[in-house]
């Protein structure tokens, strides 16, 4: 069993870019326009494999580290996290804190670079990146705490098996969660309406602006961490708060289920919602922190448990 | 006499005759070799009392008559102040020679130490606060010897004058202590009561808070801190206010009796309101010193938060948790130490090599200055809390304490903790945009002043002592699981039972493997910066989607937090003035100037000083210089005195 889910684990580093890509496509449909196929994150990939790297001048180390840092940072996380419930043993445990830490250190190259070059689009995107991470942090941390009462662990593994079953859906602690870890989804990917992935207007870039200079290897390392950010925030969210099922063959099938579904879901978003005011931002993060904080608070009150 | 007396008794003896040696024309660099080697000794001493959990000299006692001992606790103290100033003196020897008034800080520095050690050597109350005040007192000095200038000797001012009106809080928790013969027994205060109890707590919390930075009572650190030369900022900020801690770790910890539930949401209330202002206010700051001075509060803070979650796990009966959520903070204290004491270090070095902190002043210094500058960006990545380094080990820790007590705990205290473990989670990622923007402006990109550009690295001491703290950085980053059993043991109450090992493997968590994410961390960036290549295209200027970019229009300190500051008006209140001064319609020139003010100083600092100010107005009257009007008083208190004794009030 083990290997099986270090196979599936692993795969993940080939699926993940699926993901923003079929949100593109269905998007794309919804909007009435024919769009990319949701293979088109491969060919980009591809196509930037070939390309050779771009040093601008006076940059140093911390810019020719940022991508493959960022990239092994998410690396690590895939393997962290597990997929139905199952992880393999890498020795690297499955601790959702960890996995925070991971990801705020891949953020963290990625700013440091922006610096590095010097560019002003590239640092303004890394300073609203990071002051948007200030709220979506502490949204990440109440959610992952209201995902870890019924397992009263923050070992994913057991938190993915805790939330199964039907009694789960009586607590209304499950119910806020899910809302405030719906939230958490649309930060981390940095999708509408907190960022937009399509925009081509660099001012209002958030997550693309740091992107900028890099080009070939480097930019495909960069576009792979975000895809991969794409996959483990969505499994998680569907893993600790949506519907399982019995054996891992069919917690495998229901999970891909219901990230196609997920996947709908954040297109009907993106087409219905205009990108806010980026001082809104925090607003609606803390409406989703309160959420988090009275499902932890009915959860002690024992509603539903 | 056990060679451990005698080692700490050398070791003391060469403290003091290193300072005493610093002071002679001439002899400073080998003073401060004689003062480091004194520390060493001490901090084997501490080391060996920590693992072996004897006791060394006498034990804590309620009389006045001075004693010195050793326990545990006192030995990890001891032994994070010796990891500290070690290598601070090493980067002392390079430093301090040629500065103004510096044998008499050398000697001084002696001085600091030695009273740093009698504060976790005493065993009663009258070393205690002797040597209490004399932690206050020296650096004071010390800093006037260095400095002369009117604003250094106002900051100082504020300095003594806010830790001595919080000390007296200190004074009145230790005597009360003392008088209930409560010092080292907690039975002895359980019998007193629980006003004496609530007494001594707050009285604890005012005091050692003061002295430790705890918001609302941290005014006087951001202006301390910053005017001290280097290697005192290092031994001020790393391990002067957590020998504060240390204080009210041994006070409401250990001789408080019972501790109630309010103390431990009092200290989540106090840590969550420290750890997130401090780092708010460091944002704000666009000088180094300044800034790091604030992350000193924000650091307490967190230790604080992880005490409160002990304090609650013990009410709670849970003893494994308690010393685990204890051990967070322990570990965060050695940490904080080291990181801190690192990136003050490297403030000096660039202080010295470009002659300014001004952040938007320097720039490119990694690449002028790699080991100053690589050191200082290890210990930038460890203060932000992220993996693979030793911040992240004790965050780590901190907010699974924090979690575990919003799992487990009745509603309003989950809920305290939940709101502290956000709190905490924000703070992190706050310290993160802060650390990258001090990474950004000061090592990184092109210098934005000529100073900058001709900046070079350090003498070999002044790096040696950098590189020693920042592999400590990294060697408590990847095996912290070799350290926090020995420190949960500490707790009080605590028995054992957490496995040892390279992994931080505690039940209700997930494990936590530093040394093989640490070791996956590199061979993957390996992995990935080789199959990437070499192969790149000609050089080319950054593209900055067609702008050109140019040291006028490069991005400051301030643009960097815009987008927080403008998300946080309301708690921040910035203020802004421009001046634009025009003739004939042409602009001539234009000023600006922008603040975010302290709130605490406007609100309670500064009315409190000048009620002060009117009172001391009132006051004098009473002093007119003339004799018989003092005649008069002096009767007057007389006959007051007979009243009252006639009433039956006195005697």
């Amino acid at each position: 069993m083990n290997v099986i889910a270090a196979v599936v684990q692993l795969a993940a580093i080939a699926i993940a870019p699926i993901l923003p890509g079929a949100i593109q496509t269905l998007k794309a449909r919804l909007q009435g326009r024919r769009g990319t196929s949701p293979l088109q994150p491969y060919r980009t990939l591809a196509r930037l494999w070939r390309k050779s790297a771009v040093d601008p001048e006076g940059t140093g180390i911390i810019y020719r580290l940022a991508p493959p840092l960022a990239a092994a940072c998410l690396l690590l996380a895939l393997a962290i996290c597990p997929v139905a419930g199952h992880s393999g043993a890498f020795g690297l445990g499955n601790d959702a804190l960890v996995l925070v830490g991971l990801l705020a250190l891949a953020r963290f190259a990625l700013a440091a670079a922006a610096w590095d070059t010097g560019s002003g689009f590239a640092l303004m995107g890394a300073a609203r990146d990071l002051t948007i991470a200030v709220f979506g942090e502490a949204l990440l941390m109440l959610a992952l705490l209201v995902a870890a009462l019924p397992a009263h662990s923050t070992d994913l593994r057991a938190m993915v098996t805790a939330a199964g079953g039907e009694h789960i859906w009586a607590a209304p602690a499950h119910w806020c969660g899910a809302i405030a870890f719906a939230l958490v989804i649309l930060v981390e990917t940095g999708r509408q309406p907190i960022d937009n992935p399509d925009t081509h207007l660099e001012l209002t870039m958030i997550h693309e602006g740091p992107l900028l200079e890099y080009a070939g290897r480097d930019l495909a390392y960069l576009l792979w961490s975000a895809a991969a950010r794409h996959w483990i925030v969505i499994v998680l969210g569907a893993s600790l708060f949506l519907p399982h099922a019995g054996g891992f063959a069919a917690s495998l099938g229901l999970l891909a289920l219901e990230l196609a579904a997920l996947c709908g879901a954040f297109a009907l978003v993106e087409t219905t919602q205009a990108k806010m005011r980026i001082l809104r931002v925090p607003a609606l993060l803390g409406v989703g922190a309160t959420i988090a904080l009275v499902g932890l608070g009915t959860w002690i009150a024992g509603i539903g448990t | 006499m056990g060679v451990l007396d005698a080692g700490a008794l050398a070791g003391v003896a060469a403290l003091a005759s290193g300072g005493l040696l610093s002071a002679v024309n001439g002899r400073l660099r080998v003073g401060l070799a004689v003062q480091g080697a004194g520390m060493t000794l001490l901090g084997v001493v501490g080391v060996a009392v920590l693992t072996s959990g004897e006791l060394l000299g006498a034990a804590f006692r309620s009389t006045i008559s001075p004693t010195l001992g050793l326990d545990p606790l006192s030995g990890f103290f001891l032994a994070v102040l010796a990891i500290t100033a070690v290598p601070t003196l090493l980067f002392a020897r390079d430093s301090l020679p040629g500065s103004p008034g510096a044998r008499a800080i050398g000697a001084l520095t002696a001085g600091f130490l030695l009273a740093l050690v009698g504060v976790l050597a005493a065993r009663d109350v009258t070393s205690f606060l002797a040597f209490w005040e004399l932690m206050t007192l020296v650096p004071a000095a010390a800093i006037l010897a260095a400095r002369r200038e009117g604003s250094v000797r106002s900051a100082v001012y504020a300095y003594l004058a806010i830790t001595h009106l919080g000390g007296a809080a200190v004074w009145i928790a230790l005597l009360t202590l003392a008088h209930h013969g409560a010092i080292g027994d907690p039975s002895a205060l359980a019998a007193a009561g629980s006003g004496a109890q609530t007494l001594v707590a707050i009285a604890a919390l005012i005091g050692f808070g003061t002295k430790a930075g705890l918001i609302p009572l941290h005014s006087w650190l951001p202006r301390a801190h910053p005017v001290a030369p280097a290697h005192l900022s290092a031994l001020m900020s790393g391990v002067m206010i957590k020998i504060a801690l240390y204080g009210l770790i041994r006070v409401e910890f250990q001789w408080l009796g019972a501790t109630p539930r309010w103390l431990g949401i009092a200290l989540l209330a106090i840590g969550l309101l420290s750890s997130l202002g401090g780092v708010l206010w460091a944002l704000m700051q666009h000088e180094l010193k300044r800034l790091l001075a604030y992350h000193s509060i924000e650091n307490v803070g967190i230790i604080t938060l992880g005490l409160g979650a002990s304090l609650l796990f013990a009410d709670a009966h849970q003893p494994a948790w308690a010393a685990i959520a204890f051990a967070a903070a322990l570990l965060h204290v050695a940490n904080h130490a080291i990181f801190k004491a690192l990136l003050f270090l490297g403030a000096g070095a660039f202080q010295r090599a470009v002659g300014s902190l001004e952040l938007d002043r320097l720039g490119g210094l990694l690449r002028r200055m790699p080991w100053a500058g690589g050191a200082f960006l290890v210990g930038a990545i460890a203060i932000a809390g992220l993996p693979p380094l030793n911040g992240f080990a004790s965050e780590w820790l901190t907010l699974q304490s924090l979690l575990h007590v919003a799992l487990r705990a009745p509603l309003g205290v989950a809920l305290a903790a939940g709101t502290a473990l956000a709190g905490l989670a924000a703070t992190a990622a706050l310290a993160l945009l802060c650390f990258v923007k001090v990474v950004g402006l000061v090592l990184l990109g092109q210098p934005r002043r000529p100073e900058s550009a001709r900046a070079v690295d350090p003498p070999l001491e002044m790096r040696a002592g950098m590189a020693v703290l920042a592999a400590l950085c990294v060697l408590l980053g990847v095996v912290p699981g070799l350290v926090v059993p020995t420190l949960a043991g500490l707790a009080p109450g605590a028995h054992g039972g957490l496995a040892r090992g390279v992994a931080i493997s505690i039940p209700g968590t997930g494990s936590f493997p530093a040394l093989a994410l640490a070791i996956g961390l590199f061979a993957l960036t390996a992995l990935l910066v080789r199959l990437r290549g070499s192969h790149r295209s000609a050089p080319s200027p950054v593209w900055a989607c067609g702008q050109p970019v140019v040291a006028a229009l490069g991005w400051t300190s301030a643009a960097f937090t815009k987008p927080l500051r403008l998300v946080l008006e309301v708690i921040m209140r910035p203020q802004r003035e421009i001046d634009v001064v025009r003739s004939g319609g042409i602009v001539q020139s234009v000023t600006y100037s922008a603040d975010v003010s302290s709130r605490v100083d406007a609100l309670m600092v500064e009315p409190t000083v000048r009620g002060g100010l009117r009172a001391a107005a009132v006051a004098r009257r009473l002093q007119s210089g003339n004799v018989r009007t003092y005649a008069a008083y002096l009767l007057a208190l007389v006959a007051g005195l007979l009243v009252l004794v006639r009433i039956g009030v006195l005697g």
